[in-house]
């Protein structure tokens, strides 16, 4: 189900984002390796501490789905190749839902 | 409508309980997401851009009243007040949160309804013409022949677990609405000597490679319909390709096999079924089929209405909505009536659950409790009486819900596109509102008469683009959203392929090309009836092409 994305380089600022599995909403993982839904909290990982980040991500599978690699700026912002993806992905679609026209 | 019996009440029971269970082990972690895609999605559950989507089934696109309340309830307590009315006729959710989705299935299977088979690699839905039943055109009522192909292919053994997806459409009028030759069989009943039969399509298909359906059969006599469907299987099944997914649709084994030899392996299939191994439906059991969608009470009314015509003649807005939401009705003093769910600058194809309740409210009031999805997103009431029509109006258009647009330029299909899918390139939505704005004066839409717009966000074309008069596909390009326009598809008894126009756009310059498109058609029609497609088959694409590029250049 997951779009194809660009593979990073090591030193690319990047963090972890998946899916809370019980509600299916977006979470991205803090500096210290919990899970928040606010992107404003992501954790910014690089190199060997970005791939332990993603590894502890993968054994928790149970409370999270399908963990990736996010680009991000050094201070925390979505950057890259992916960047209108995931700001849809983080602050939802880009048309109001729900409403009478 | 049809009605569960007791067992089909108790396997959809059973299969909600199965998948609470599947749902209680994902959240304990005892089982993960790799173990687990498969089971959601034998049960309709997706995970999207966002969240968790669940696809719900709605038979050939029929509701009554107490579904469409149900499916109201569950978009209010369930998701965000709304759910999104697909091209399958069926409704899709998109908030809905994994562990409460063993409820929202039970509320469900309360009315009948269910998940299955609303993906993976099964025989999907079976589609109609959504006027079923009610149409003048057609030559008898294809909804017990999509029961009974519904009957045949749910928890078939054999076909669950196909090369790839499957989806059967069914017709019944001369003007084909279901879309029947982009199927992977398309049937449009026909009679002869008064008997009444099934030419067959197969191999029609969307997506990366959109392929028209091959006539594989002039006419195959009802009784026999279920042997020969299951040899057209069965020979997909065997040879069908697994090593791609990409290849693995009929279309591309047709295409590869080539018409004639597919044709003749399915029918060699079908002499070799023994006797033993026929389905030959009993005639006791048709009938017993056809039964549950014996028409309503219809009274004895006369064709024209003094009530309607008051209404038209103090109401301009009334006037023009009747003009274009309406379709004739086989019975005298009856319409079919189009609720439009393409409000100008709306989402297309969603419906709040207020206006489920509204559209609920007034098909058990007005409308012998009938209601229908279309495949063009829209919803329908199939027996209004010309009587009551002025007062169902109001109603809906106090719902927001009378946009006097059907099948004009505004009436997109759009599919849900980088707003929600995990698998786009590109938006749609907000494409599909920023043309809609170039055409929003009704006088000029009404000017430009019949034109289907058809929106995807990438190349599965779940907003059938191919088909579209106009069709508009998402592309990305390092990261910026461009589209490609294509022009001449369509998706009625005449399907064809739509040619892409020229290089992408970006999205703020295709409100402007689709303007320049248009008004070059108005230039060039040989008068006001002249319909788009039909100038655009008799002068070709090149007028289009130049007005288009030489603009932007
Ligand atoms: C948002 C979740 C959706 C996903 C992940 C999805 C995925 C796909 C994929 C992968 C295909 C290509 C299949 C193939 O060619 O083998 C496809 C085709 C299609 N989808 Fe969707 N789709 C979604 C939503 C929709 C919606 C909302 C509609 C209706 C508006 C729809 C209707 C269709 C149709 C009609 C086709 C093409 C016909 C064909 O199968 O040849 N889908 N979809
Ligand atoms: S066409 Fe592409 S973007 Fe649109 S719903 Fe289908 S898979 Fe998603």
């Amino acid at each position: 189900m997951t779009s194809v994305r660009p593979k990073l380089k090591p030193e690319t600022p990047k963090t972890i984002t998946a899916w809370d599995t019980a509600s299916g909403q977006v979470v991205w993982m803090r500096a210290d390796g919990s899970w928040s839904d606010d992107p404003t909290e992501l954790g910014v990982f690089t190199g060997a501490a970005a791939e332990d980040a993603l590894a502890k991500a993968q054994t928790q599978e149970g409370e999270i789905t399908d963990p990736y690699f996010m680009e991000v700026t050094a201070d925390g912002q979505i950057a890259g190749r992916e960047t209108l993806r995931e700001s849809i992905r983080a602050n939802g679609p880009t048309v109001p839902y729900g409403v009478i026209i | 409508m049809y009605r569960y019996d007791q067992f089909d009440a108790q396997i959809v029971k059973e299969r909600v309980d199965q998948f609470r269970g599947q749902v209680a082990r994902r959240l304990s972690g005892d089982i993960l997401e790799d173990e687990f895609k498969p089971l959601r999605l034998q049960n309709g559950v997706y995970l999207q851009l966002h969240a968790y989507m669940l696809r719900v089934a709605i038979p050939y696109g029929q509701l009554d009243s107490r579904k469409m309340r149900k499916l109201a309830l569950i978009a209010r307590d369930y998701d965000r007040g709304y759910g999104h009315m697909t091209t399958r006729q069926n409704i899709q959710y998109n908030w809905v949160a994994l562990k409460d989705i063993p409820d929202v299935l039970e509320h469900l299977a309360e009315v009948e309804m269910h998940a299955i088979q609303t993906s993976g690699n099964c025989i999907r839905n079976t589609t109609s013409d959504h006027f079923a039943g009610a149409t003048k055109d057609e030559i008898m009522d294809p909804r017990p022949w999509c029961e009974i192909i519904r009957q045949w292919s749910t928890f078939h053994p054999e076909f669950a677990f196909l090369p790839r997806k499957f989806k059967i459409a069914v017709t019944a009028a001369e003007h084909d609405r279901a879309a029947i030759r982009v199927h992977d069989i398309g049937l449009h009943m026909r009679e002869r000597d008064g008997e009444v039969g099934f030419e067959v399509h197969v191999g029609g298909g969307q997506g990366r490679t959109p392929h028209i359906a091959a006539k594989v059969a002039d006419f195959v006599p009802e009784a026999e319909l279920l042997d020969y469907l299951e040899a057209i299987m069965r020979v997909y099944n065997r040879f069908g390709r697994r090593d791609n997914k990409y290849k693995a649709r009929i279309k591309i084994l047709v295409s590869e096999t080539g018409e004639t030899e597919f044709t003749r392996l399915v029918e060699e299939e079908y002499a070799a079924q023994r006797e033993t191994e026929k389905i030959a439906l009993p005639q006791a059991e048709i009938d017993r089929i056809h039964a549950y969608f014996a028409p309503p009470a219809f009274a004895d009314k006369s064709a024209t209405s003094e009530a309607f015509e008051r209404a038209k003649a103090a109401d301009p807005k009334f006037a023009n909505w009747s003009e274009v939401n309406l379709h004739p009705h086989k019975v005298p003093g009856y319409t079919s009536v189009t609720i439009s769910l393409k409000p100008i600058a709306g989402l297309a194809g969603d419906a709040t659950d207020a206006q489920m309740m509204v559209m609920a409210h007034l098909a058990e009031t007005y409308g012998f409790d009938d209601i229908r999805v279309t495949h063009a997103q829209n919803v329908v009431l199939p027996h209004i009486a010309l009587d009551d029509l002025y007062t169902v109006y109001r109603e809906l258009d106090a719902a927001g819900l009378a946009t006097a647009n059907e099948s004009h330029i505004t009436d997109m299909i759009v599919c849900p596109g980088l707003d929600y899918c995990n698998l786009a390139n590109a938006r749609s939505i907000p494409v599909g509102q920023e043309i809609q704005k170039v055409f929003a004066d009704p006088a000029y839409e009404r000017d430009i008469g019949k034109l289907h717009i058809n929106i995807s966000g990438c190349i599965n074309a779940c907003g059938h683009h191919h088909v579209g008069h106009i069709g508009i596909l998402g592309v990305d390009r390092k990261g910026e959203e461009f589209y490609q326009i294509s022009l001449g598809g369509r998706a009625d008894e005449k399907a064809a392929i739509g040619d892409i126009m020229g290089k992408a756009l970006a999205s703020d310059e295709v409100p402007g090309a689709v303007k320049t498109i248009v008004d070059t058609y108005r230039d060039l029609r040989t008068n006001p009836d002249e319909k788009f497609i039909d100038t655009l088959e008799r002068v070709g694409h090149d007028p289009f092409k130049e007005a288009v590029y030489n603009a932007a250049d």
